[in-house]
């Protein structure tokens, strides 16, 4: 306070020699007089004082804006929330639910909260969760119960709701063909008193509390089978109940005040919420020794499925090694559930304006996040890409760490993937095997920095290409004959079932069966030998030590390869160049492994285990190593099926 | 004194939760560079007197590299028991500017710590592509208390900068042991031109609406060869000391598109002449890029090309300062023709652009507008550089006799 002159203090002792000087000068006129003159001048000096300052001041006030706004050429000056949800003081919310045979809708206190009438979407059950407390909406779910097993989906989904949330149903055009006893009980249960009679193509809405009072009901059957119940149109009301009596009485913490604020937005995360004992959402997993990738970035690439999200970024964040730091989720639009899911985790995650359509879209997104991802981490080398539908595992960083050395080091290789297309329960057995394939299998996979900007950045697909952005990838243009590292048995899992290019049957099966490491810190074998001129050795040191198997029988049948474990075999098939897979793709098919195209092979070569055997096929005369065909075998040829037989499968 | 104790209290907050910051107060730095030598051999000893944190002054500054701590909380709950109050000032992450679809998340730039009449002003330095460390302008939001500190008088904030990242060094000057640029002195006189210049990315992006990217592998091409020269060029220069800026259509790609312009066919940098060396040409073929032809001297109007790869052409143009204005100059070969290109004067500051941090004249706009006229911002594929800049002036022709000097053609 050296420098500060407080001039507040000094006013009081002015005033008062004033005061005196008044009353002493009043005696004469004189005084009077020559008081007055000095008044008018004191007066004129304050006067101009005071507008000098005024002037100062708005001169000074005018510079500061100006200087304010002339940098700042996209400062949106104000972030003004705009409530979701209307009146938290309000005690009653007024709810309208809609059902048709091709409309619905969910009105709460005069605001739409579901508006769904496109055509040939969202038929079956759609459910809405409000908070109790606030009237948000904390979950907006459709259920095509007109479809199998989606009933068991609610039935999941309801049971996963809170205690005293609000609930609103109602039916787009049927809803009860695949809704079975056990869904209809826990309607039931809800206290809905027609939905265990629901039947085909009745209208149905209902507002209850769970665990409590119910609001309103409403039915309209359906009078004959070609046709659909009355549209019916419920209003209702809803009183509302304390803040507090909503909330759980969790210790006071930055991880709890994290947990409330996802907790009073969203449902349908099971015990994150649960009052009682909720699960962790910090896992603090061991360190890995001497990590060589906890300083790469991790992009994770996530559209609007948060709870496939929810499950990744658990997973993710379980694996030993992870740096919750360099982590960034990036989202494929302005949406706000997955944006509480990474918050909720105290990641970073950024949104992304949809560009274009469907595969560009997806494509468009990830050019964003990776060039995003080298943008805010500038000196890294490598980045590490993730998708929302992948469990991650335990041991990813370490397989990574143990392998990163040569993405650096061989300029032959265009990737390091964590997947392995044709690691299945019955093909994979090796958790420190590593391979090197021609194919980039993506799905939890590192990219090298260079790559992407001298290569790949300035020539990505444009927004007008409908190009998946992996198949491109693939392309030789683009691949220039560089092999990816992969595991033998794959370091993530791909759970997703609801996608762009996925659906329940197609995961069922080309994913569900798909073989996972669990075990943590393997120590990878022999990863030197992954480089590309002491690979070659190494194939050959292996085709020399194989047992050329029994080329008479069918390669299809178990018994092709003898009951035996840890013996390394070897088969030929029929290749006549380098892109003839006529009969790979018959015997993929056979071994139910990836047959939809060509996947994890090298130079005509492909590694996979069956029986606990190591067993490699050859095709013949196009791989290099077809001259260790012995010379009285003759390659199996496989003829591929008859045109309907490959248009049903 | 005070500010002492408030640094020192500063000093524990920070290392109580492991943040590392270093001293960047211009004040002290000054003061300590003076005594820099007996600084280091004289390492920890108690000092009677406060010779450097006490000194007249409203704060103290330090630096803190964004990617050395967590944003946690618990660093301003430790503040707030400590008696400071504190202000943090947030803006958009630059860094995801150039991307015309990200809503980037808004990043801390500054934070202001004060305790009784003294403040912390700690400014955040973030790492960007360019290998350069990067601090943002402080600009006070409507809500904000103006009368925090008196923010006009703090020596960082009033633009953006750009840094090289510093190598440090541990003292201990009045009984506090705190972290300063290892060479204060170089340090001082980077802050003073410091001034960094962010592109203007959105204009770029309404100048794609207009006139759709080039997209051809031609151009592809192109752009990563005038990248990876412009790298080259810029290696070479600053290992000799050369300060150089973009200038003509390298500067116009700069400030119109945040691009390489992928018709331009080559890369163009400006030096003041008063910055040549004669070093420059062979330190160009030692990187591999002979010199194509060399025009005038260093005296008037110099100019030199180097060949890049295939075709790419890399040419310096060297600036001569006027009383109003800046010149550089033109010659052609077969005629010996000169001409004379006029500048208003300018000064530099720093940008990034393909992935590097350069110099591009302050005053861009007058520069563009001065060498293309005020039409610059619709593309133009014909140009000839003896008539169609607007600033172009015919300058005579050199006498026969120095021809041999004057155009060189390799």
């Amino acid at each position: 306070m050296d420098e500060w002159k407080p001039n507040p203090a000094t006013k009081p002792h002015k005033k008062r020699s004033w005061y005196l000087a008044w009353k002493y000068k009043l005696m004469n006129q004189r005084a009077l007089r020559k008081l007055c003159q000095t008044g008018a001048v004191l007066f004129l000096l304050v006067t101009v004082i005071v507008n000098i300052k005024l002037i100062l001041d708005t001169r000074r006030a005018a510079y500061e804006e100006e200087e304010e706004s002339a940098q700042d050429y996209d400062d949106e000056m104000l972030n003004v929330e705009v409530p979701r949800h209307p009146a938290s003081n309000k005690k009653v919310l007024d709810v309208e639910v809609y059902s048709s045979r091709s409309k619905v809708y969910v009105a709460v206190d005069g605001t739409t909260v579901l508006e769904d009438e496109a055509r040939e979407q969202g038929r079956g059950i759609h459910v809405i969760v409000l908070n109790q407390a606030t009237g948000h909406v904390m979950a907006k779910r459709v259920f095509d119960t007109y479809s199998p097993h989606e009933d068991e989906a609610m039935v999941l989904f309801l049971n996963m709701v809170a205690r005293g949330r609000i609930l609103i149903f109602t039916i787009k055009d049927e809803g009860s063909f695949h809704l079975k006893d056990t869904a209809k009980n826990v309607l039931k249960s809800l206290g809905s008193q027609v939905a265990p009679f629901l039947s085909w193509r009745d209208m149905w809405t209902f507002v209850g509390k769970k665990g409590g009072e119910v609001y309103g009901e409403k039915h309209a059957k359906s009078p004959a089978l070609s046709t659909w119940g009355d549209p019916v149109l419920l209003k209702t009301e809803v009183h509302l109940t304390s803040v507090e009596d909503a909330e759980c009485h969790w210790p006071d913490t930055e991880l709890t005040r994290r947990r409330k604020r996802f907790c009073s937005k969203v449902e349908g995360y099971g015990s994150v919420c649960s009052c009682k004992d909720p699960t962790p959402i910090e896992f603090n997993p061991d360190p890995l020794k001497d990590n060589k990738v906890f300083d790469v970035p991790v992009a994770v690439i996530a559209g609007n499925r948060p709870n496939y999200l929810y499950r990744m970024l658990r997973s993710l964040l379980s694996a030993q090694g992870v740096n919750p730091q360099m982590i960034t989720v990036f989202i494929d639009g302005y949406y706000e559930e997955p944006m509480d899911v990474v918050e909720l985790f105290g990641l970073s995650g950024i949104q992304h304006t949809p560009i274009s359509i469907k595969n560009a879209r997806v494509s468009q997104h990830y050019k964003a996040s990776l060039t995003a991802t080298f943008n805010l981490f500038p000196d890294a080398k490598f980045a590490v890409v993730l998708e929302e539908d992948l469990d991650i595992s335990v041991d990813f960083f370490s397989f990574l760490s143990q392998s990163i050395h040569l993405l650096e080091e061989d300029e032959s290789l265009y990737c390091i993937s964590a997947w392995n297309d044709q690691g299945y329960e019955h093909t994979a057995e090796d958790p420190s095997l590593l391979y090197r394939v021609e194919t980039m299998p993506g799905l939890g996979w590192v990219l090298r920095k260079s790559l992407y900007k001298d290569e790949l950045e300035p020539k990505w697909p444009t927004p007008e290409k409908l190009w998946d952005w992996d198949m491109w990838m693939r392309m030789p243009e683009q691949r220039k004959g560089r092999e990816c590292i992969i595991p033998d048995i794959s370091r993530s899992y791909h759970f997703g079932i609801v996608g762009l290019n996925m659906n329940g049957y197609f995961h069922e099966a080309y994913f569900k069966k798909h073989k996972f490491n669990t075990v943590p810190n393997v120590q990878l074998k022999n990863v030197e030998s992954l480089r590309k001129d002491a690979y070659e050795t190494e194939i050959h040191r292996l085709l020399g030590e194989a047992e050329v198997l029994d080329h008479s029988k069918n390669p299809c049948e178990d018994s092709f390869v003898p009951d035996t474990e840890g013996k390394v075999y070897v088969m030929f098939i029929r290749m006549e160049q380098e892109a003839d897979f006529t009969t790979w793709t018959q015997l993929a098919k056979c071994l139910h492994i990836w047959d939809l195209d060509v996947r994890g092979n090298h130079k005509g070569l492909w590694r996979l285990f069956r029986k606990k055997n190591h067993f490699l096929v050859v095709g013949v005369p196009a791989s290099p190593y077809s001259s260790k065909k012995p010379s009285s075998v003759m390659p199996i040829y496989m003829e591929p099926p008859a045109k309907e037989e490959g248009a049903a499968a | 004194s005070v500010k002492q104790h408030v640094v020192r209290k500063f000093l524990g907050l920070i290392s109580s939760h492991n943040i590392p910051v270093y001293l960047i107060d211009p004040l002290v730095l000054g003061l300590v560079d003076k005594d820099i030598e007996q600084i280091k051999s004289s390492p920890g000893g108690p000092s009677l007197e406060c010779k450097y944190f006490c000194a007249p002054r409203d704060f103290t500054t330090f630096a803190l590299l964004d990617k050395t701590w967590k944003h946690e909380v618990g660093l301003f709950r430790t503040a707030e028991k400590m008696g400071f109050q504190w202000l943090k000032i947030i803006n958009k992450d630059p860094r995801l500017d150039g991307m015309d679809d990200l809503s980037g998340i808004e990043i801390p730039l500054h934070y202001i710590f004060k305790l009784a009449s003294h403040a912390i002003h700690l400014v955040v330095f973030y790492e960007r592509s360019g290998n350069y460390l990067w601090h943002g302008p402080l600009r006070l939001k409507q809500h904000m208390d103006r009368k925090f500190v008196p923010f006009r008088k703090l020596h960082f904030g009033r633009y953006p900068g750009a840094y090289e990242k510093p190598e440090l060094l541990l003292i201990s000057i009045d009984d506090l042991k705190v972290q300063i640029p290892k060479n204060p002195s170089s340090f001082l006189e980077e802050m003073s031109h410091s001034r960094f210049l962010e592109c203007r990315y959105r204009e770029a992006r309404a100048f794609f609406q207009l006139y759709p990217d080039d997209a051809s592998l031609d151009a592809v091409e192109f752009r990563k060869k005038a990248k990876s020269l412009l790298h080259l060029a810029a290696l070479t220069l600053n290992n000799l000391g050369v300060k150089f800026w973009l200038s003509s259509g390298t500067c116009l790609g700069w400030y119109r598109q945040c691009n390489v312009i992928p018709h331009s066919k080559d890369v163009d940098l400006g030096v003041f002449i008063r910055d040549y060396k004669a070093d420059i040409i062979p330190a160009f073929q030692k990187a591999g890029l002979p010199l194509k032809h060399k025009f005038g001297k260093v005296e008037d109007s110099l100019e030199l090309s180097f060949q890049g790869e295939d075709d790419v052409k890399l040419d310096i143009f060297f600036f001569y300062e006027e009383d109003d204005h800046i010149w550089n100059g033109g010659t052609q070969a077969k005629s010996g023709k000169k001409f004379k290109y006029l500048f208003p004067k300018f000064t530099l500051c720093w940008t990034e652009f393909v992935e590097l941090k350069v110099h591009v004249p302050c005053e861009t706009l007058q520069y563009v507008e001065a060498n293309y006229g005020p039409d610059w911002k619709i593309p133009v594929k014909t140009w000839d550089w003896k008539s169609s800049p607007s600033n172009v002036q015919y300058n005579g022709v050199w006498p026969i006799d120095e021809w041999d000097d004057v155009i060189q053609i390799y």
